[in-house]
């Protein structure tokens, strides 16, 4: 019988973040029940911009704290982690990093649809603010867990709050067509992950991701097949919610029906969530799975082979696609594939940066993709529809706007001098110095290919005239969002080793994944 | 007191920033544009002045300062500045020439609607090649060599409407390029065999001129060669001469600038800088000073039979570049110096009385010209004195520093000499035929013929006065200039040989042209009639233009062509294919994007088992 502790006030300082990302949801849930129907409901984004501030300043301050207890106490190696709730809960910085582009990336989020999302398009717009909280409190949850239970209820928070948010524009058809179907692919995800989970369970007789990491070894050689089955259904069910092909199929409808500061939501914070808990479970998992000569390559091989897939069909799949939100899907779907290759190459001597490569990329990747989806949001509403050729003539309707989208349109072709670039690049090098070279070649040819499908926007909005030559009205916050993801795009292009330098300096995998 | 010299760096900065508030403002800037340049570049010119005024007083210590630019392991770059008394009597030359080139310009392209473009490029230019003159190592040096490189190439083919620009500018850009790439190879040879990679010219000169041994001396040939191969291709010398003539489709006051006073003497002056690695080598030096008098000659004869009055005033320069090559070849760097800075004013001053012609009677055949002299006479007194400085007829500028020149030729070859003064004979021939042709005799050309306006004469008469009187900082009497500038005295030898022989042939060239064009004594057909060959060859300027034409172009053109069918057939196939492919995987995406969920979720199913079995299930056969 296992010991359950209980929270105590000690405790509860370090999940002050989540809690307050808890307290700020349920009051303005109610306060969205008082306010009188006439107040304008962007009160309520402001207040959810407020506590998403005040949760990454909580998350700045603990990380701070435990920098400087690493630093006060430097042979203790438990110094700069917290295990809560005997172990289902850790505080540590691989968490708090991904806590801080979850917030971040939330934030941003939630700042470009200020102003820019329409009554007349979502009826409710309270709740669209306020339920931006528990999903982005769930991706905490999925960043921070050490139980599987602990991730499991994360996931689903994240995910019921996705359902919800992906049919908030209650008076179209899409929208809950694209509802329904990511309910149903979604739970499909869950019953994967939660049927592999339970063989997992089976075979270790623990949901402590440390204790599965301890019995691994020994239910290899016990139940080596049964080991194959949970790790490839829980495979499956993440490949699912991070859109990998061939499980990506829901993506686009989805990504189509949703709002699009949803769709950027699901587009950055979900799949780095589903990431978070990826890393999390691999590597106090299979990673201890090294003493048999198969099973730990098998793994890894399964997710290099995702990764390739995701690559290919996702960069070739947009080749044909003229709706920029499904463009910008399958565009997803390719990067979930490069986002995935540092930990699918996994840790050996030879590589031990791939968390840096991970996070650099997917701090890029969210700036890109934030960014491109704001741009989006006032162009589909200055021409009135999303297709690319919503695009046409973009550089004598808005010019800067045009160079803003240039620039992140760079990016996400990995153009230098651009986050995308040099994110590539750090998970390029990462990739030869494994010998995976077939990934390497795989990853710059659908970088090569992918040009096309980016530069097919730069080219309607430089080298084609819109049938409408009136200038864009760019809503105030949409245009600081805008141009902030422009900023840290080309910041991160042009500083690439100070931010690196930061993540490794952080982060070790000793450190904070395995210690316990 | 501190030295003004640590300011030098301010010199570039003026034209530079009249570069960028040009470019910045646009083609709107227009005539203020115009005024923006010009002001820049006398800010400059004052300032250099300054400078040198405060060597000349002989004090003030070598000045230099740099920083690093690039660091990259153990290895820095760093780039920075120089003062010498060399380098600042390059800084006068260039600002000078620019000033009143600006100048001129106000008038010469007034009516020209991208004048304020033009003027953006001159002082783009001016920027450039006054870093050039400041660059404390070869590093800084080659990034303003390129510079004004494609400060030349923008505009000779200022006028790209013209195809002949067009080609003109390509030409003169590729052509120097061959040139340049050698010098890059000097470069990346020198920063390989230099101790500790410096590059800069103080080491430079340590390290060949004085701890001799540190590099082979097949090392040193090859550097020395190579980087003369780049200095061969700046300055027009033979083979890569070709670009320089046709370098006149540019405006006027351009040519006076870039393609006469300054940046052609880049290749001498870099030669200059750098002489102390020819020193260290023998066969480096017999080969400038071989290409340098085959040059002279070989484009004076070319001079000899052209009619297009800028064409005949570029192989001039040709030709006399090649003295100041013969010069640095024996050895003389004073000589070569000399030549380069009386050649800057006259030069100049030629071709912007040739623009001040053509501006007039807007041709620039000189057998439609004719009896101008009367109607531009301060065009014609200036072009005068040019021509005379040119032929080197003393006392005038010229006749000093070609005499430094043929007196190092002397004392180096007597081959050299005889070559030098054949040249010079030829100089005096073609400069008169010009001069009479286009000044004497009765009008031709039907054209109004006017006196330039003001700001275009002034310039002209400032450096008719310079062609007159700069000559006279070093005569063979006073070799105070040779001094100043190497730091050592050079040993007396007025050689009345030299002064003799170089002033008899300046005259005869003179008195020659004069029986020809203007009295009209000896027949002008008097060589064409009994020897067309050697006419013919010297109006289709020895051919090489031809040659180069089979030889390299064409065969160039056919490797191209070979390359085209590959691109087209081999690597577009390629291309196509991975293209089909990728189309193939997208519609195959497409498909499977029916909109059914159930169908998305036994994709899925199916994609798990795929995958399973073929990563695990081969572990359990």
């Amino acid at each position: 019988m296992i010991h359950l502790p209980t929270l105590t006030w000690s405790d509860a300082w370090y999940l002050a973040p989540e809690l307050t990302l808890s307290i700020f949801a349920v009051v303005l849930a109610v306060l969205d029940l008082f306010l009188p129907r006439s107040w304008n409901r962007n009160i309520i984004g402001w207040l959810t911009l407020v506590g998403l501030a005040s949760a990454a300043a909580f998350v700045v301050w603990l990380m701070i704290d435990f920098k400087n207890a690493a630093a006060a106490h430097p042979e203790d190696p438990t110094a700069a982690f917290r295990n809560l709730l005997g172990g289902s809960y850790r505080i540590d910085d691989f968490g708090n990093l991904l806590k801080l582009v979850f917030l971040g990336a939330s934030g941003f989020i939630v700042l470009s649809s200020l102003g820019s999302v329409r009554s007349s398009d979502i009826p409710l717009k309270g709740e669209f603010y306020y339920f931006m909280l528990p999903a982005a409190l769930g991706a905490m949850v999925m960043s921070s867990s050490g139980d599987l239970i602990t991730l499991f209820v994360g996931l689903e928070l994240l995910s019921i709050t996705s359902y919800i948010l992906v049919g908030m524009r209650k008076r179209s058809g899409l929208s809950a067509e694209g509802a329904f179907k990511y309910l149903v692919a979604g739970g499909v995800a869950s019953a994967f992950v939660l049927y592999g989970m339970s063989f997992l369970y089976g075979v270790t007789g623990t949901t402590n991701l440390a204790f599965i990491g301890e019995g691994i070894p020994a239910a290899i050689t016990d139940y080596r097949a049964l080991v194959y089955v949970a790790f490839f259904l829980m495979t499956a069910g993440f490949a699912m919610k991070l859109a990998l092909a061939p499980f990506h199929a829901w993506a686009a409808d989805v990504y189509q029906g949703a709002p699009t500061p949803v769709t950027s939501f699901l587009a950055v914070v979900s799949k780095g969530a589903a990431f978070a808990m990826l890393y999390r479970i691999f590597m106090n998992t299979a990673f201890f799975a090294k003493d048999d000569p198969f099973v730990q390559k098998d793994l890894y091989l399964g997710l290099s082979v995702l990764a390739a897939a995701a690559m290919i069909v996702g960069t070739a799949g947009a080749l044909r696609q003229r709706q920029v939100k499904r463009l910008l899907a399958l565009s997803g779907v390719a990067n979930a594939g490069i986002l995935l290759t540092p930990l699918a190459i996994h840790l050996t001597p030879l590589h031990s940066s791939l968390f840096s490569e991970f996070v650099y990329y997917l701090i890029a990747y969210a700036f890109m993709n934030i960014g491109a989806f704001a741009v989006l949001t006032v162009v589909s509403r200055g021409s009135g529809n999303e297709s690319l050729s919503g695009f046409a003539g973009l550089y004598y309707r808005a010019p800067w706007t045009a160079a803003g989208m240039t620039v992140l349109l760079c990016s996400l072709s990995g153009l230098p001098v651009t986050g995308g670039f040099f994110g590539k690049l750090f998970i390029l090098f990462g990739t030869v110095q494994t010998g995976a070279y077939w990934l390497a070649a795989i990853l710059l040819v659908t970088t090569v290919v992918s040009y096309a499908v980016y530069f097919s926007f730069i080219r309607q909005m430089y080298m084609r005239s819109g049938s409408d030559d009136s200038s864009i009205r760019i809503p105030g916050p949409a245009g600081v969002t805008i141009w902030l993801c422009v900023a840290a795009t080309l910041a991160l292009g042009f500083l690439p080793k100070p931010v690196l330098g930061w993540i490794d300096a952080l982060f070790s995998i000793p450190a904070d994944f395995l210690a316990r | 007191m501190s030295s003004l010299a640590e300011y030098a760096w301010l010199v570039p900065v003026f034209p530079a920033a009249a570069f960028a508030a040009l470019t910045a403002m646009g083609r709107g800037a227009g005539r203020a544009g115009a005024w923006i340049g010009t002001l820049a570049s006398l800010v400059s010119l004052i300032l250099s002045l300054l400078i040198a005024g405060q060597r000349l007083s002989g004090t003030a210590e070598e000045y230099s300062n740099h920083f690093d630019w690039i660091q990259v392991g153990n290895t820095t770059l760093p780039i920075g500045f120089e003062v010498t008394n060399l380098t600042s009597l390059m800084l006068v030359v260039v600002t000078l020439v620019s000033f009143l080139v600006n100048l001129y310009s106000q008038g010469y392209m007034k009516d020209d609607e991208r004048i304020s473009t033009f003027f953006a490029y001159v002082a783009l230019f001016s920027a450039s090649m006054l870093g050039l003159v400041l660059s404390y190592n070869l590093l800084t040096m080659y990034i303003f060599w390129e510079l004004v490189g494609v400060c030349s190439f923008l505009l000779v083919g200022f006028w790209f409407r013209k195809p002949e620009a067009r080609a003109a500018a390509k030409k003169a850009f590729i052509v120097t390029r061959i040139g340049d790439l050698g010098l890059l190879i000097a470069i990346l040879l020198l920063f390989w065999y230099m101790p500790n990679h410096e590059l800069d010219f103080t080491n430079l000169h340590n390290v060949f001129g004085t701890q001799t041994g540190v590099i082979s001396t097949g090392i040193t040939t090859l550097i020395a060669l190579l980087i003369f191969l780049g200095a061969v291709g700046k300055s027009g010398q033979f083979p890569l001469h070709v670009w320089l003539p046709d370098a006149m489709e540019g405006p006027t006051p351009i040519s006076a600038l870039i393609h006469a006073a300054t940046m052609v003497a880049a290749g001498v002056f870099l030669v200059a800088r750098t002489f102390d690695i020819f020193h260290a080598s023998q066969a480096a030096m017999d080969t400038v000073a071989v290409i340098g008098a085959f040059t002279a000659i070989f484009a004076a004869t070319i001079g000899l039979a052209q009619n297009d009055i800028k064409r005949i005033l570029a192989y001039s320069t040709v030709s006399q570049l090649g003295y100041m090559m013969l010069a640095l070849g024996v050895g003389s760097v004073s000589a070569a110096m000399f030549h380069l800075f009386t050649h800057a004013f006259f030069k100049a001053l030629l071709f912007l009385g040739a623009g001040s012609v053509i501006h007039s009677v807007h041709t620039q055949d000189i057998r439609e010209m004719g009896g101008l002299g009367g109607r531009m006479k301060i065009t014609a007194w200036t072009f005068g004195i040019g021509a005379l400085a040119l032929s080197g007829i003393p006392p005038l500028a010229g006749f000093w520093s070609k005499d430094a020149v043929l007196t190092a030729a002397l004392d180096g070859h007597p081959v050299y000499f005889v070559v030098g003064v054949v040249a010079a004979f030829f100089t005096a021939l073609y400069m008169a035929r010009l001069f009479f042709l286009v000044f004497a005799g009765k009008p031709r050309g039907d054209a109004h013929a006017h006196e330039s306006p003001a700001v275009m004469t002034i310039p002209l008469v400032v450096l008719a006065v310079l062609a007159a009187l700069a000559g006279f900082v070093q005569t063979p009497f006073n070799g105070w200039f040779g001094e100043w500038l190497t730091g050592e005295a050079e040993q007396e030898h007025a050689s009345g040989l030299v002064i003799i022989v170089s002033t008899a042939v300046g005259l005869l060239g003179v008195y020659l042209g004069w029986l020809i064009y203007a009295k009209g004594t000896v027949r002008r057909d008097i060589v064409s009639s009994r020897m067309p060959g050697v006419v013919r060859l010297l109006e289709r300027k020895y051919y090489v233009d031809e040659l180069y034409h089979y030889v390299i172009v064409k065969p160039l053109e056919g490797l191209g062509k070979l390359l085209i069918a590959f691109d087209d057939y081999v690597v577009d196939g390629a291309v196509r294919l991975a293209g089909m492919s990728a189309s193939a995987i997208g519609r195959l995406n497409t498909r499977l994007q029916s909109g059914q969920v159930q169908g998305y979720v036994l994709t899925a199913l199916i994609g798990l088992v795929i995958l399973a079995l073929a990563v695990a299930g081969r572990r359990f056969w």
